[in-house]
C-alpha cells in the first residue's frame, strides 16, 4: 500500500535543496550545476517506487530547461534544470534509474540536449533522415528550411554476424495494428535480442498545439490516441484549469469520470480481444468485440461520437446526460455484467489460453520499478499505482473503487487486471450515475490563459498519462509535452521478450496495450 | 470406347476432378459458415444464397491478381510447388471410393492405405518446400514449422490408420469399407477420437495451425505468393481439408455405405459420403474455434509425450479386440 | 438500488471452460453481426454528423471559421456577405463551429455515409437565402 508517512519535503529541505512546494506537483526542486542527480538519488533513497514519469525539455529563450518529472508513491516532484543553449549537456539518469532512456533520447532529438553517458544514443522518434543540428522543438526552428537527408542505400541485413535471423516485426505487420518497427534477432525460435525503433507515427503534435488556441488544443489532443481520447482531452484541460484556477462545476466531474470509464471499458475490451487474436484465439476475440461494440453504441449516445468523444472542454463538458438516457445506460452495463463470469471462467479454467498466457513475459516486481511502468502492466507486477487513487482527480476521490493489483507479472496476470478493471468500471458508472449532481455542467472560461505553468496526470486505459503545459499569457500555449503510457511501458516489453519463444512474442507485447499513435505524438 | 469414355469422365467430371473442385469448394463455404456462426458472426452471405459462392469468388479473384515471383526464390520450385501439391492431393483423393468405387475403377490395390498416407507427406512436404524456396524469413520459419509439425504427427497418424486396418484386417481401402456393416467409429471410438486430433494437426488446423500463425509469421510458407500461385496453394490447403474428412469418412465412418432407398446406388453413396464429410468438418471447425493456438514447443512435446503412446496404445487395444474380442461376437 | 458497488466476481476453478457449451448455443442463435450495406443502422440521437446550415440565421460574424481546429470552414462571398464554406475533407465532426456560433445557424445531421470518389461532393457551399422555401440547407 501507499506509504504516506514519506514526506519528501522534509526530506529534500533536510539535504538543503532549492525547494518550491506545490509548484509543478507537490514540488519543484531547482537543481542547476548537475545536481539534479543528487536530487533524484535522495528521491530514489527514501521511497522505493519513485520513478521517473517524463523528461520535459522547454526552450527558455537562452537556455533550455531540462525539467525531470518524478513520481513517488504519495507525491509529484519536478526536478528543475537549465543548461546554455550553446552547449546543451547534461549528465544521465539512466544509470539510476533505467527507464528514464527513452525520455532522454526524445529529448536529445527535439530540443539537442544531450545527455553525457547514455548507453545507446542515437535518432529515436525523428526520421533516419533528418539533418544534424535541427531541434524542432526549439523555438527558431523553421519548417520550411528542412532539408533531409538522402535515405541510406545500405542493404538491410536479414542476418548479424552470429548468425542469428533478423525478423523485423514492423513497420507493417499482422501483430501491429499501428506502424513501429521492432527487429527480433532470434536463434531458431529463440529471441535473442529487440531492437526498438518508434517514430513512425510523428505527427508533432507537441508542436502544433503551440499553434492552436486552448479551445482548438482540446481536439488536437484528443486525436493522438483514437482510443484513449478522452483520457488525453481530460488531461490537457485539467492543467489549463489548473493554470487558470476554474473550479469544474461538480455535475461536470462526475459526467467526466462517466466519460472516461466507458473510454476506459471500450478500451480493455479492445485489448482483451486483441489479445486473443494474436494467440490465435479467434472467438475469444469476436466474444470480446461483440461486447465492445455496445460500449461504442453508449459513448455515441452520451457523447455524440463513437469513439472521439469531443465532449470535454475548459471549465466542463459540452453535454449534459440526459435523465432518459440513465436507464439505457444501465441496463447496457447490466448486459455487459452478466457476460463478465463467462469471459473470466475462460481466463481461469481454458487450458490453451492459460498455455499460451501464463508465465509468458514475466515482469518482476523489481524490474517493473526499475523500468518506470505504469498501468495494469506496473499493476500486474504487483505495483500498486494507480492515478485515480494516487492523485485522485475529477470524481474519482467521491467513488469507492479497488485497485486491481495481481502479483504474477506474466501476460496472464495483466490482462486478469484489465479484466477486473473492466468490472469496477462498470461499479464506477453505475455509482456515478446514481450520485450525479444537478447544476450546471461548464462554467464559462476565458480564451486568454494567465501566464503560468501545470503538471497533471491522468489514468489512461493504458496506464498514467502525463501532461505539461506552460502559458505565455495568450491564447496560446508556449509548450505541451505530453508522455503517454505505452511510452513509458515499451522497455518492460523489450526486457521480457529476450530469451523468450518467438511465438511468445506478440502475446507478450499486446499485454502492454501498445498504442503507437500515443507513443510517437 | 465407351469404356474409355466412361473413364474419362468419372476422371474429369463425376466422381473426379470438376466434382472435387465444387466438394472442395462446398466444404470450405461450411466452413466459414459453421466458424462464423459459432463466433457469431455471419460469415459469407452476399455472394450466392447465404454466400455458397464465395470460395469461387475468392478463388476467382486471386487467378485475376498479379503474380509476383521474388528475385532471390527457387524460381522452379517456388512456381511449381503449389501447383504440384495440389495436384498431389486430388491424384490421393481418386483413390477413396466417394461413390461406392474408386474414382478410376479397379484402380484400388493392395495396401493403397499405405500408399494414399504417403502422398499426405509428400503434399506436406511440397507445402515446406513452397516456403523454403521463396527465401524470406517468416516463409523460412512457417517451412520449418510445417516441417517439425508433420515429421511429429506422421508417426501417430500412421499408427492410428493402422488400427481400421487390423480391423477390416486389409490395408486395402476397398475392404476397409466393404467390411464396415458396422463403422469402425462404434468399433474403435477411441481411435477415432485420437485421429481426428492428429488430423487435426496434420491439416495445420487450430489449436495447431503454428505454421501460418499470422501474428507471428505473417503468413507462414504463403508470405511471397501471389495471384494464381496463392490461389492454389491456398485451394491445395483447402482440398487436404477435403481429404483428411474423407479419410476420416473412409476409415471410421464405413465411406459411402449407407441405407439405399431407390434409383442409382452411385448417387445415393456420394450423397452418404459427402454428408460425413461434412459432419467430420464440422467436428474439426468445432475443435477449431475451441482452442488458441499453441506453440511450436508445446505442440512438439504434445505430440511426444502424449500422441505417440496414446496411438500405440489404441493400436494394441485394436489389435486385442480385432484378434480375440470382436471374432467371438 | 442495491447495485453492487465495489464488489469484483471471482471465477470458479471448473475442469472444464464454458467455451464448450456458448459456442454451440451461438450456432443457433441470430448472429450478432448485421448486413450493413443493406440493412442501415441509425445513429443514436445527437450524433454529429454531416452539418445543416441555415444562412438565414447567420450574421457572417466568422466565429465558425476561426474556431474550427481543423481550418475546414472558410468564409465565402455570397451576395456580398461572408458566409461559412463546410470543407467537409478536413471536418473533424467536433461541431466547435455550432457551439461558437452566436445564433445555432448549424446544426447536426444523423448523415454519416460520407464516402464519396469525388472530392468536390465534400465541399458544402452555402446557398442563397430560396424565398420560397423559408431555409435553405446546402448540397
Amino acid at each position: 500500500m501507499a506509504n504516506n508517512d514519506i514526506n519528501i519535503l522534509k526530506v529534500l529541505e533536510a539535504k538543503n535543496f532549492q525547494i518550491q512546494p506545490g509548484k509543478l506537483g507537490t514540488v519543484a526542486i531547482q537543481a542547476g550545476g548537475g545536481k539534479h542527480r543528487d536530487a533524484l538519488k535522495a528521491l530514489l533513497e527514501v521511497d522505493e517506487k519513485t520513478a521517473v514519469t517524463a523528461i520535459t525539455g522547454i526552450d527558455l529563450g537562452d537556455n533550455i530547461g531540462v525539467y525531470y518529472h518524478v513520481r513517488t508513491s504519495n507525491a509529484f516532484a519536478t526536478i528543475q534544470c537549465e543548461v546554455p543553449k550553446d552547449k546543451p549537456t547534461l549528465a544521465t539518469i539512466t544509470d539510476l534509474v533505467p527507464g528514464a532512456a527513452f525520455h532522454e533520447l526524445e529529448v536529445t532529438d527535439l530540443l539537442g540536449v544531450v545527455f553525457v553517458g547514455h548507453p545507446s544514443p542515437g535518432r529515436f522518434v525523428l526520421p533516419d533522415t533528418w539533418p544534424e543540428g535541427v531541434y524542432p522543438l526549439r523555438k527558431d526552428f523553421k519548417p520550411s528550411e528542412i532539408k533531409f537527408n538522402p535515405p541510406s542505400t545500405e542493404d538491410v541485413s536479414l542476418s548479424d554476424d552470429r548468425g542469428l535471423v533478423k525478423i523485423v516485426i514492423g513497420p507493417h505487420h499482422p501483430a501491429l495494428l499501428e506502424p513501429e518497427k521492432f527487429a527480433v534477432l532470434v536463434d531458431g525460435e529463440t529471441v535473442k535480442n529487440v531492437e526498438p525503433r518508434i517514430g513512425y507515427v510523428h505527427r508533432g503534435v507537441e508542436k502544433a498545439a503551440e499553434s492552436k488556441t486552448y479551445l482548438q488544443g482540446v481536439y488536437l489532443v484528443e486525436r493522438i490516441c483514437g482510443i484513449c481520447n478522452s483520457c488525453h482531452a481530460t488531461a490537457f484541460v485539467e492543467a489549463v484549469e489548473k493554470i487558470l484556477k476554474t473550479e469544474v462545476p461538480p455535475r461536470a466531474k462526475y459526467i467526466r469520470t462517466i466519460i472516461l470509464e466507458l473510454n476506459r471499458l471500450h478500451s480493455h475490451l479492445l485489448t482483451l480481444g486483441h489479445a486473443g487474436l494474436e494467440i490465435g484465439y479467434e472467438t475469444l476475440f469476436q466474444y470480446f468485440w461483440r461486447d465492445r461494440e455496445p460500449i461504442m453504441d453508449l459513448t455515441e449516445m452520451v457523447t455524440g461520437n463513437r469513439v472521439i468523444s469531443s465532449s470535454l472542454t475548459v471549465g466542463g463538458v459540452r453535454r449534459d446526460i440526459k435523465e432518459t438516457d440513465i436507464p439505457k445506460i444501465k441496463a447496457t452495463l447490466a448486459a455487459l455484467r452478466k457476460k463478465i463470469p463467462f469471459y473470466k471462467q475462460m481466463y481461469e479454467n481454458e487450458p490453451s489460453l492459460k498455455m499460451r498466457m501464463q508465465k509468458v513475459g514475466t515482469l518482476s516486481r523489481e524490474d517493473a520499478l526499475k523500468l518506470c511502468v505504469v498501468g495494469p502492466v506496473a499493476r500486474g507486477s504487483g505495483v500498486d499505482i494507480d492515478v485515480r487513487k494516487d492523485e485522485p482527480y475529477e470524481a474519482y476521490g467521491e467513488i469507492p473503487f479497488k485497485e486491481i493489483v495481481y502479483t504474477a507479472g506474466d501476460t496472464w496476470a495483466r490482462m486478469n487486471v484489465r479484466m477486473d478493471e473492466v468490472e469496477e468500471s462498470i461499479n464506477i458508472i453505475e455509482y456515478a450515475l446514481d450520485h450525479l449532481p444537478g447544476g450546471a455542467y461548464r462554467v464559462k472560461v476565458p480564451r486568454v490563459v494567465p501566464p503560468g505553468e501545470a503538471v497533471n496526470r491522468v489514468e489512461a486505459p493504458r496506464g498514467e498519462l502525463f501532461y505539461y503545459v506552460k502559458s505565455n499569457g495568450t491564447a496560446f500555449p508556449e509548450r505541451v509535452k505530453v508522455r503517454t503510457p505505452t511510452f513509458a511501458n515499451i522497455p518492460a516489453f523489450l526486457k521480457t521478450a529476450i530469451g523468450e519463444n518467438i511465438a511468445d512474442v506478440p502475446p507478450n507485447f499486446v499485454s502492454l496495450d501498445p498504442c503507437f499513435s500515443c507513443t510517437d505524438r | 470406347m465407351i469404356d474409355y469414355l466412361w473413364l474419362v469422365f468419372r476422371v474429369l467430371v463425376f466422381p473426379g476432378f470438376t466434382f472435387l473442385l465444387f466438394l472442395t469448394m462446398f466444404c470450405d463455404w461450411i466452413e466459414r459458415k459453421i466458424e462464423a456462426r459459432m463466433q457469431n458472426r455471419m460469415g459469407p452471405s452476399f455472394t450466392g444464397p447465404s454466400g455458397i459462392l464465395q470460395p469461387l469468388a475468392d478463388f476467382i479473384k486471386l487467378l485475376t491478381k498479379e503474380e509476383i515471383t521474388p528475385n532471390d526464390s527457387r524460381k522452379y520450385i517456388f512456381r511449381f510447388a503449389p501447383l504440384f501439391a495440389f495436384s498431389v492431393l486430388v491424384f490421393a483423393l481418386c483413390f477413396l471410393p466417394i461413390d461406392g468405387t474408386s474414382v478410376i475403377p479397379d484402380a484400388s490395390f493392395g495396401g493403397d492405405l499405405i500408399f494414399v498416407m504417403a502422398l499426405i507427406s509428400v503434399a506436406n512436404f511440397l507445402l515446406f518446400l513452397s516456403g523454403w524456396s521463396s527465401s524470406n524469413p517468416y516463409s523460412s520459419i512457417g517451412a520449418a514449422r510445417v516441417l517439425t509439425q508433420f515429421l511429429g504427427y506422421d508417426i501417430p497418424l500412421f499408427l492410428l490408420a493402422l488400427a481400421p486396418a487390423f480391423l477390416a484386417g486389409s490395408l486395402t481401402i476397398a475392404t476397409i469399407v466393404d467390411s464396415q456393416w458396422i463403422p469402425f467409429v462404434v468399433l474403435a471410438p477411441w481411435a477415432f477420437v485420437l485421429f481426428i486430433i492428429t488430423m487435426q494437426a496434420e491439416l495445420e488446423k487450430d489449436p495447431f495451425d503454428i505454421p501460418h500463425a499470422e501474428s507471428e509469421v505473417v503468413a507462414g510458407h504463403e508470405t511471397e505468393y501471389s495471384g494464381g500461385k496463392l490461389a492454389f496453394l491456398k485451394f491445395a490447403r483447402d482440398v487436404q481439408i477435403v481429404f483428411g474428412s474423407s479419410l476420416i469418412t473412409v476409415l471410421f465412418l464405413g465411406g459411402a455405405n449407407g441405407p439405399v432407398f431407390f434409383g442409382l446406388q452411385a448417387l445415393w453413396g456420394t450423397l452418404w459420403f459427402v454428408l460425413k464429410v461434412v459432419v467430420i468438418i464440422i467436428i474439426s471447425e468445432y475443435m477449431t474455434v475451441l482452442f488458441a493456438r499453441l506453440r511450436i514447443d508445446q505442440i512438439v512435446k504434445a505430440n511426444w509425450k502424449f500422441m505417440l503412446p496414446l496411438s500405440v496404445l489404441s493400436l494394441l487395444l485394436t489389435i486385442g479386440l480385432a484378434v480375440w474380442v470382436y471374432p467371438m461376437v | 438500488m442495491g447495485l453492487p458497488y465495489g464488489v469484483i466476481s471471482m471465477a470458479k476453478k471448473n475442469f472444464l471452460s464454458p467455451i464448450f457449451s456458448e459456442v454451440l448455443n451461438h450456432l443457433f442463435k441470430k448472429p450478432a453481426t448485421g448486413k450493413y450495406p443493406f440493412v442501415k443502422c441509425t445513429p443514436a440521437e445527437g450524433f454529429r454528423g454531416r452539418q445543416v446550415f441555415d444562412i438565414g440565421l447567420c450574421v457572417s460574424c466568422g466565429l465558425c471559421s476561426r474556431d474550427c481546429p481543423a481550418k475546414a470552414i472558410e468564409m465565402v462571398d455570397v451576395n456580398g456577405k461572408k458566409r461559412p464554406m463546410f470543407l467537409l475533407d478536413r471536418c473533424i465532426f467536433c461541431y466547435q463551429c455550432a457551439e461558437s456560433c452566436p445564433r445555432n445557424a448549424i446544426k447536426s445531421t444523423e448523415i454519416f455515409e460520407l464516402a464519396t470518389t469525388n472530392k468536390s461532393d465534400l465541399v458544402l457551399k452555402p446557398q442563397p437565402l430560396d424565398q420560397k422555401a423559408g431555409v435553405s440547407n446546402v448540397a
